[in-house]
């Protein structure tokens, strides 16, 4: 992968209020990468650090291998699509998409006329162009946006939090969208935003961000699967956690005293954070762990508990279910199939889990 | 509820009391500013017309206004935009010296302009009363105008200047539009104001009168009373006409920004 | 850090930026406002020697701005005539901006701002001179009352008195207090009234316990808006006044522009200021008692 952005050991102070804390990433050239936290977590103000918007308080910033020091906002070879859209409501659809052709001087009125006509029609508004701005949809001025910016060829499109306006159906529907588009002009896209689901589904990797610094940065299937800490298990998706205690670490092999569960062995590589001798805690998404029905043989391993409550959601069931000797129930989600019952409180039921889902956090 | 329609109808009348009176008085055929009327007439507004002392002092008072409207519109612009998007070191306090004159009674403003202006030798004449004026019309300039700041969406800003343009070209591209409406009753504000204004005027005009100290010196003459009725029937409808148009403006500018319309001019 | 960096840096800060845009109005208001304040201020501790100023430091002008029993009589009634402005207009204005608020429709509503606001618009002088006509020996109010055959003979406490300048200057203010009120009421949630309603207050008590206690930061702010040009005030006790219905600043006009006297203008000048400052302080502090006993 070679990187378009690099940032090393960034840090960015307001008065006393240490917002970015020792930013380390490469961001590849292409790539859709995301910037994911809860609100407050920094991941706006590293957005705007690369856009020029805010300057570094130590650290440095480098975008196709220049650096980026002392280069304004209007200098720098990144475009940006705003929170609130910011669509000029004075001016028409066209002057919104255009203006930051005005200084093109290379290019003449028609030319320029052209490559707006262009950027409507990758957006799907050809023929809005001689709309008022301000009788747009969300919809639509999200991709006035995203045309006004891409049309200036940046080398990176940074994205504000730009499907968060949008209604549920809509922001879907502008998700693969965005996905297609990213992969049609194939220039890096950095999406920043604070839903977990519209991280996974669209970018190549996610940064995961809590107070100001990069918890994680991996795949969406390594978070998913491999998360690095608790935090990180917690912020995406739904993660059980059960107490447990590391009895030994030989080589490749990790051993385990589960509350619930009994002892186990675990690959080192299920100990993304590491793994050290004494307590710990181990984590499992609910999709991995499967409820027995009558007559069922287990596939792996198998542990006694009680039905605690039922959440039923047509074509899921989600089960709280407690283990023996453990307070904590366990949440667990089972596929609706057609013909099997759906349990009730109180019954007693057999849980399959194999260890080869477990995830180890220090 | 009626009760209280009833009482703000009855309320309407008595704000409006004085101003119907003008007209009847101005086409009244007497010299004596009293009930019964004795007749139509329409010989004080020829008066009025052949008046040149009138003529210079609306000529004076439209100069002043202008000026002043013009220049605590500016330092208004400063002011507002320093005061809604940054934060500095003494920000309260130099904030609280410039809006002062709002909780001062204009005479103290006079007389401290008077005392100064004398100590240090100026002459008294239209420039004085235009900085007095100044002094009085910045604080409404920039209560106007940190409205229409505050409402522009600032990421607005931030849009232009990522899109290549530099900080000059981003205000005259986009701030400037868009804060427009509240530039232009910042300046009918302060006209109105400076125009109307009477004691800083009195106090700093020296031999140029305005228009208020003009008609301050003809009260005292009973003759004259018909012809400055006619006067202020003639200002009552050009103020009306002027504030019809003002809202009309102001309504089409709420309209094409898409925005809600929120109420009135003030 | 050497300090030319630590100044480029400063420069290009967002507290620099601040301090360059605001220097133009605060320069202004700087040489044109508090230069011209302080030296009122040391005016009013001189000497007027006819000719020339005594530049000796005295108390004297206070003493005889205080003492005198003219110039206090002339400062209780500045202050007495502002106190009934300000009740009079505010109570007057309240039901008002209450009906324009609550019961006219919303499209509705900046055409009865724009009616109550008109009158406004009009010179001053002319308005107020207006008064002295309606108010007048010959005056609409007694030649209309004579014309019924209420009175006999002209009523003559109406003009040349306080009540003249309280009348006057109820009407010259009434939109300043209108506008603040409507807007803090306009603030007030909708459901706030309707969950009072839900909770079993009557509409009385809902508006006493609700509506009122939410719409004080309006009159407060109404209260100061009159109170304070009010009692500075020149016109009005000038033309509808008479002689016992002079207030300070007709006093201080006086001083500075008849008799040359500037120490005691300024004496009185700052007199006032005094007042407007510890009148608007105590109002504001026990409206924050007020307010806080309330939540």
């Amino acid at each position: 992968m070679k990187p378009i952005i690099e940032l090393r050991g960034v840090n960015k102070y307001y008065g006393d209020y240490h917002a970015l804390r020792d930013i380390e990433a490469d961001i590849g050239e292409g790539e859709f990468f995301s910037l994911l936290g809860p609100s407050g977590c920094g991941k706006t103000t590293l957005l705007r650090t690369i856009a020029g918007f805010e300057d570094v308080s130590s650290g440095t910033v480098h975008i196709g291998g220049k650096l980026m020091e002392g280069v304004p906002a209007n200098k720098r070879p990144t475009n940006m699509v705003f929170q609130s859209y910011a669509i000029f409501p004075h001016l028409s659809v066209a002057q919104n998409v255009g203006f930051g052709l005005r200084r093109r001087s290379d290019l003449n009125a028609p030319a320029k006329q052209a490559l707006i006509e262009d950027a409507l029609d990758m957006v799907g508004l050809d023929g809005y162009g001689g709309r008022a701005a301000h009788a747009l949809s969300g919809g639509q001025r999200q991709r006035v946006a995203l045309a006004r910016a891409l049309i200036l060829k940046p080398k990176v499109l940074l994205l504000d939090e730009p499907l968060s306006a949008l209604d549920k159906k809509l922001r879907d529907q502008m998700q693969s969208e965005l996905r297609r588009l990213q992969r049609h002009v194939g220039i890096t896209f950095i999406l920043v935003t604070h839903d977990q689901e519209e991280a996974l589904i669209m970018s190549d990797r996610i940064a995961v961000m809590f107070e100001g610094r990069i918890a994680q940065l991996a795949t969406p299937q390594q978070l998913y699967r491999r998360p690095q800490s608790r935090q990180v298990a917690d912020f995406i998706g739904v993660m059980n956690f059960l107490p447990a205690r590391v009895t030994g670490v030989q080589g490749d092999a990790v051993a385990l005293e589960v509350a619930g569960l009994g002892a186990v062995q675990i690959a080192a590589e299920q100990a993304p954070g590491g793994a050290a001798t004494g307590q710990a805690s181990v984590g499992f998404r609910p999709e991995t762990l499967t409820i027995l029905f009558d007559g069922e043989a287990p596939k792996g391993r198998v542990a006694d508990g009680v039905i605690d409550e039922v959440t039923y959601y047509g074509d899921m069931t989600y089960y709280a279910v407690r283990l023996e000797g453990v307070e904590q129930p366990l949440t667990i989600s089972m596929r609706n199939v057609f013909g099997r019952k759906v349990l009730a409180q109180g019954e007693a039921t057999r849980v399959a889990w194999d260890p080869g889902a477990l995830v180890l956090f220090g | 509820m009626r009760g209280l329609r009833v009482y703000t109808i009855f309320y309407l009348i008595f704000l409006y009391a004085p101003i119907i009176l003008l007209p009847l008085f101005a086409f009244n055929a007497s010299t004596i500013i009293a009930f019964p009327l004795s007749g139509f007439t329409t010989e004080w507004f020829a008066e009025l017309w052949a008046a040149p002392a009138m003529h210079q002092a609306l000529r004076n008072s439209l100069i002043i206004a202008v000026s002043s409207a013009v220049l605590a519109t500016c330092l208004g612009i400063f002011a507002a935009r320093a005061a809604t998007r940054f934060t500095f070191p003494g920000k309260g306090p130099i904030m609280g010296l410039i809006m002062l004159p709002l909780v001062l009674p204009e005479i103290i403003v006079a007389v401290s302009l008077l005392v100064v202006l004398l100590g240090v030798g100026i002459n008294l004449g239209m420039w004085t009363v235009i900085l007095g004026h100044v002094l009085i019309c910045t604080p409404f300039s920039i209560a106007i105008l940190n409205s229409a700041f505050l409402s522009l969406d600032g990421s607005l800003e931030e849009a232009a200047y990522d899109l290549g343009e530099t900080r000059w070209s981003t205000f005259r591209l986009i701030t400037l539009p868009l804060i427009m409406p509240g530039i232009i009753s910042s300046l009918l504000i302060s006209f109105t104001i400076s125009l109307d204004e009477f004691i800083i005027a009195f106090f700093l005009t020296g031999t140029e009168p305005t228009l208020p100290v003009y008609i301050w010196s003809q009260l005292r003459f009973p003759t004259k009373i018909p012809s400055i009725m006619a006067l202020g029937t003639i200002l009552v409808a050009l103020s009306i006409v002027l504030l019809i148009i003002a809202e009309y403006y102001r309504r089409l500018g709420v309209r094409k920004t898409g925005g809600k319309d929120t109420g009135g001019f003030l | 850090m050497d300090a030319r960096t630590r100044w480029g840096r400063f420069s290009r800060s967002e507290a620099a930026t601040g301090l360059k845009l605001i220097s133009p109005t605060a320069l202004y208001a700087l040489i044109m406002l508090a230069v011209p304040l302080a030296a009122i201020v040391a005016y009013s501790f001189l000497t007027d020697g006819y000719l020339e100023i005594i530049w000796t430091p005295t108390l004297e002008n206070y003493a005889e701005a205080w003492g005198d029993p003219l110039y206090r009589q002339v400062m209780l009634r500045s202050l007495m005539v502002a106190g009934l402005v300000t009740l009079a207009t505010v109570l007057l204005a309240f039901p008002v901006a209450y009906y324009v608020s609550f019961y006219v429709r919303p499209g509705r509503k900046s055409l009865w701002l724009f009616l109550i606001t008109i009158p406004f618009w009009t010179s001053y002088l002319i308005r107020v001179f207006l008064w002295k006509v309606i108010l007048g020996f010959n005056g609409v109010v007694n030649s209309s009352l004579m014309g019924l055959g209420i009175i006999d003979e002209p009523l003559t406490f109406i003009l040349y008195n306080v009540n003249a300048v309280v009348i006057t200057l109820a009407h010259a203010y009434a939109p300043f207090a209108i506008l603040p009120i409507f807007v803090a009421l306009e603030k007030i949630d909708r459901s706030l009234l309707e969950a009072s309603r839900d909770l079993g207050e009557s509409t009385f008590m809902t508006f006493w316990r609700v509506t009122l206690p939410l719409a004080m930061p309006g009159v407060v702010a109404a209260v100061l808006i009159v109170f304070i040009p009010t009692i500075g005030d020149y016109v009005t006790p000038q033309l509808v006044g008479g002689p016992e219905g002079r207030m300070i600043a007709n006093a201080i006009q006086l001083q500075y522009l008849r008799l040359d006297n500037y120490p005691l203008g300024s004496a009185l000048a700052v007199s006032a200021m005094l007042i407007v400052t510890a009148v608007s302080l105590i109002f504001v502090f026990l409206n924050r008692r007020f307010l806080r006993v309330k939540q």
